[in-house]
């Protein structure tokens, strides 16, 4: 029987290490969370010599055992706890042999762990280029090691290292760096305090924040006698990075040699022009362009062949299959909701194909230093405008996109208002009521009326957005201190292998995440639009027929029985219901049930005034839907209901409103809580209602 | 001639003498910002905030009040 | 009531049950350093 061995690849970013994971278990790796944070836990098997399979781990990148962030944490907290169900049997630390010197930091750290540790040194294809040369025997003496050398993008010396690996037992656990060193009176009386435990992992307790829920933590917390002063655990910690730079750069001045001649320009070549001034930002607003019209409208054609298929798929179960309510429920409920799922792949896809290219290439750290002054104000990353401009297409792959930002707090802020910004599916609503309500004219020879209200509707999307960052800034918690400190990376060509499994694993935590909600719901809501209480839905069909033979021509009859059954069943009982906070807004009934069907989706709202004006099956046809709402009249008042105060009042709904349970359902997966959805959901739909309100009371 | 990184013009190199520690990251001293390492500026963002480095091989982009806290010893070099 | 309403009355309980399970489930998590600003500098 094959036996486990747990392995741990560790490194700086940059390093390539996700390339190497990738080369070590190809198709063979699963992405889930750590329990209650929201980073990505990476894990993936490898078969290795001898019939052993390999579990292995790749923890977020890291420059130090001595974390900054959340994703730091994580690698800190598995090296010290043994009980882990992680715990690695023996760790890979990938290096780049470019950066060499700052690399081997971390390893000295991990060495003094006392755990069986290889160095893999990434990039080798590179060395001759740039003139380096290494020893390896010394380096391996020295550094009290193995070291494979590899090129994770050519895919040679993986081999070797699966080789290493196994052998694993052979490994010196001998310290690089004595931690006494540091300050050999106080860790002389750790020693004595705390005789079983290695003085390094006692000092990582100590100087760490970190949750290890360890024994020793509370008696190292609580004994007066160990607890030293925030700044001077920092000079601590400054002196020990001092000394192990100082054993690295010994042992480099032998064991790594540097032909200086050799060309080290292309990074700097680069950057000379895509972080200039003036050049640096028209090349990402082209760029940006770019991310836009692919989500816009390359992916509108596999997009509408989804809602073709699917649309095709509900027809031909609803007759093929027996008559009944798990036919209806299947074609009207389950097909239409894995639809709209399914529908929002091709626009994954290609967003994470951009972002993956960006972040690949290394091209993503510019843009951080580019757009961070600007955005830092608002709480935001300069990452995230990636995911502001995907918002106008969609919301459900911007909000993903967040995940590249690594401080939580901007991350969360840029979820949050995402949404605010004009998502395609709110096109539709828009230009019928633009057309119903503003006069087809233009303004000063070039300027059309109805265009100027359309980018007026998306320039309060960003507003919006851009607001409500100021001000979730000024309210949310900042309780650490934040310093920026961002690696500027060298240039490299995006290995396709990488980008094509980041896309792939995208796309597959969106299906199985945000879907099963999405599907769920879409289940639900179908319950609620096709059942009512009461005998008027049950005998729908008798009723409109009884009340209305001499009236409708048998050929709207059906749609006259579907808009009956639609204004009878829960969702039309619901809509009615909120009437009365409605009507102030300028809406009737017959809206408020659109406007809650199209929770689903935003654009079935249409489509739902469509049944419920009876133009049901033919309702497709934008200018049929158009004439029936310019017609419509409220019996009450004898005025038309889709007046100017009414239009622009429900423009103004639909430009603030959380109204979209797909995105809500994708906020809770990447939040890994309801709060925040639930936050936005009341927070948008209040702010909504009070300004359609107040839009709609002026204007009347 | 003596003073901070954050007053270096683009191009010029300094050696690294000294820093306040409670205003700079150990991230940054992690990076090897480290007295006796050589540093270069390489470009400075609109607004002068943040500014892009050369030390220690690594490319990294800090903000300016983190620059001002530490001294730097210019060396005589052409400066763009 | 026949065969296709019974599976089809499951599934939607089935469909609102696991509604449920999420959101009540989630709010126990218990608080590891992760969820948001947790200070850990």
């Amino acid at each position: 029987m094959a036996e486990h061995l747990k392995i741990a690849l560790i490194g700086n970013p940059n390093t390539g290490k996700t390339s190497v994971f990738n080369q070590l278990t190809g198709l063979n790796q699963q992405v889930g969370n750590y329990p209650g944070i929201t980073v990505e836990r990476k894990t993936g098997s490898c078969k290795l010599p001898g019939n052993i399979k390999g579990d292995i781990i790749d923890l977020p990148g890291t420059y130090s055992l001595n974390a900054s962030s959340i994703d730091e944490n994580v690698v800190i907290e598995l090296l010290l706890n043994k009980t882990d169900k992680d715990y690695p049997d023996v760790v890979v630390v990938v290096t780049d042999v470019e950066n060499l010197k700052r690399n081997l930091l971390l390893f000295t750290q991990i060495k003094d762990l006392e755990i069986p540790t290889i160095l893999a040194i990434n990039m080798s294809d590179r060395m001759e280029k740039k003139g380096i040369t290494l020893d390896i025997p010394y380096l391996e003496s020295q550094l009290n090691t193995k070291i494979g050398l590899i090129s994770s993008r050519k895919g040679s010396g993986i081999d070797r290292l699966k080789g290493l690996i196994v052998n694993y037992k052979e490994l010196s656990t001998e310290p690089c760096l004595h931690a006494s060193s540091i300050e050999p009176e106080y860790f002389d009386r750790l020693r004595k305090a705390f005789p079983n435990e290695l003085l390094y992992k006692l000092w990582l307790l100590i100087t760490q924040d970190a949750n290890f829920g360890l024994s020793h933590t509370n008696e190292l917390m609580g004994t007066a006698s160990f607890t030293k002063t925030r700044s001077d655990l920092k000079r601590l910690q400054q002196k020990e990075t001092i000394k192990r730079y100082q054993f690295i750069n010994d042992v480099l001045k032998t064991g790594q040699a540097i032909d200086t001649s050799k060309a080290k320009g292309l990074r700097a070549k680069l950057d000379r022009v895509l972080t200039h001034k003036v050049f640096g930002y028209l090349i990402f607003v082209g760029i940006l362009m770019l991310i836009f019209q692919s989500i816009f409208s390359w992916s509108s054609i596999p997009m509408d062949l989804i809602d073709e298929g699917f649309a095709w798929l509900s027809v031909y179960t609803q007759e093929n299959m027996a008559p009944g309510k798990l036919t209806d429920l299947i074609a009207q409920g389950i097909v239409p909701g894995i639809g709209g799922v399914v529908i929002f792949i091709p626009q994954i896809a290609f967003l994470f194909l951009f972002i993956s290219l960006l972040e690949e290439s290394g091209y993503m750290s510019r843009v951080v230093f580019l757009m961070d002054r600007i955005m830092k104000r608002f709480g935001l990353s300069g990452k995230s405008v990636v995911p502001l401009i995907s918002g106008t297409a969609c919301a459900i792959p911007a909000i993903m996109a967040a995940r590249n930002i690594e401080n939580w707090r901007e991350r969360l802020i840029t979820i949050l208002v995402t949404p605010f910004t004009t998502c395609s599916a709110r096109l539709p609503v828009y230009t019928i009521l633009i057309s119903l309500i503003i006069p087809e004219k233009t303004v000063g020879g070039i300027f059309n009326l109805q265009g100027i209200t359309l980018m007026a509707l998306y320039l309060l999307g960003f507003l919006g957005a851009i607001v409500s960052a100021w001000i979730l800034n000024k309210i949310l918690d900042n309780k650490h201190k934040s310093f920026f400190v961002a690696e500027m990376p060298n240039y490299k060509l995006p290995l396709i292998k990488n980008v094509g499994l980041n896309v792939l694993e995208k796309t597959k935590a969106f299906i199985y995440g945000a879907g099963k909600i999405i599907l769920a719901l879409s289940i639900i809501i179908w319950f609620l639009g096709s059942h009512g209480p009461g005998e008027n839905f049950e005998n729908a069909e008798s009723i409109v027929r009884g009340q209305q033979e001499k009236i409708i021509p048998e050929e709207h009859m059906e749609d006259a029985i579907a808009s009956y059954q639609l204004e009878n069943s829960y969702i039309g009982i619901m809509g009615k219901a909120i009437e009365p906070v409605i009507r102030p807004l300028g809406y009737d009934w017959k809206i408020g049930i659109a406007i809650v069907s199209s929770f689903a989706a935003r654009e079935v709202f249409v489509g739902t005034l469509a049944t419920i004006y009876n133009i049901g099956s033919s309702g497709e046809n934008e200018a049929t839907i158009k004439q029936r709402m310019e017609a419509e009249v409220d019996p009450a008042s004898g005025e038309k209901v889709f007046n100017f105060a009414t239009g622009i009042s429900l423009l103004l709904f639909y430009a603030f409103a959380m109204q979209c349970i797909s995105t809500l359902a994708i906020t809770k997966k990447e939040t890994n809580s309801w709060k925040w959805p639930l936050i936005q959901l009341f927070g948008m739909s209040t702010f909504a209602y009070l300004v359609s309100l107040i839009a709609y009371q002026l204007l009347k | 001639m003596k003073t901070t990184l954050a007053a270096l013009k683009k191009g010029q190199k300094a050696i690294i003498t000294g820093f306040n520690i409670d205003a700079i990251p150990l991230k940054l001293l992690e990076m090897g910002c480290l007295p006796g390492n050589e540093v270069q500026l390489l470009q400075v963002a609109p607004f002068g905030d943040p500014i892009y480095i050369d030390v220690n091989d690594s490319h990294v982009a800090i903000r300016k009040e983190t620059a001002a806290a530490i001294d730097v010893e210019l060396l005589n070099d052409t400066s763009e | 009531m026949d065969i296709q309403s019974i599976i089809a009355y499951i599934l939607v309980a089935a469909a609102a049950a696991f509604l449920v399970k999420k959101f009540f489930f989630k709010k126990k998590k218990k608080k590891g350093c992760g969820e948001g600003d947790c200070g850990c500098h």
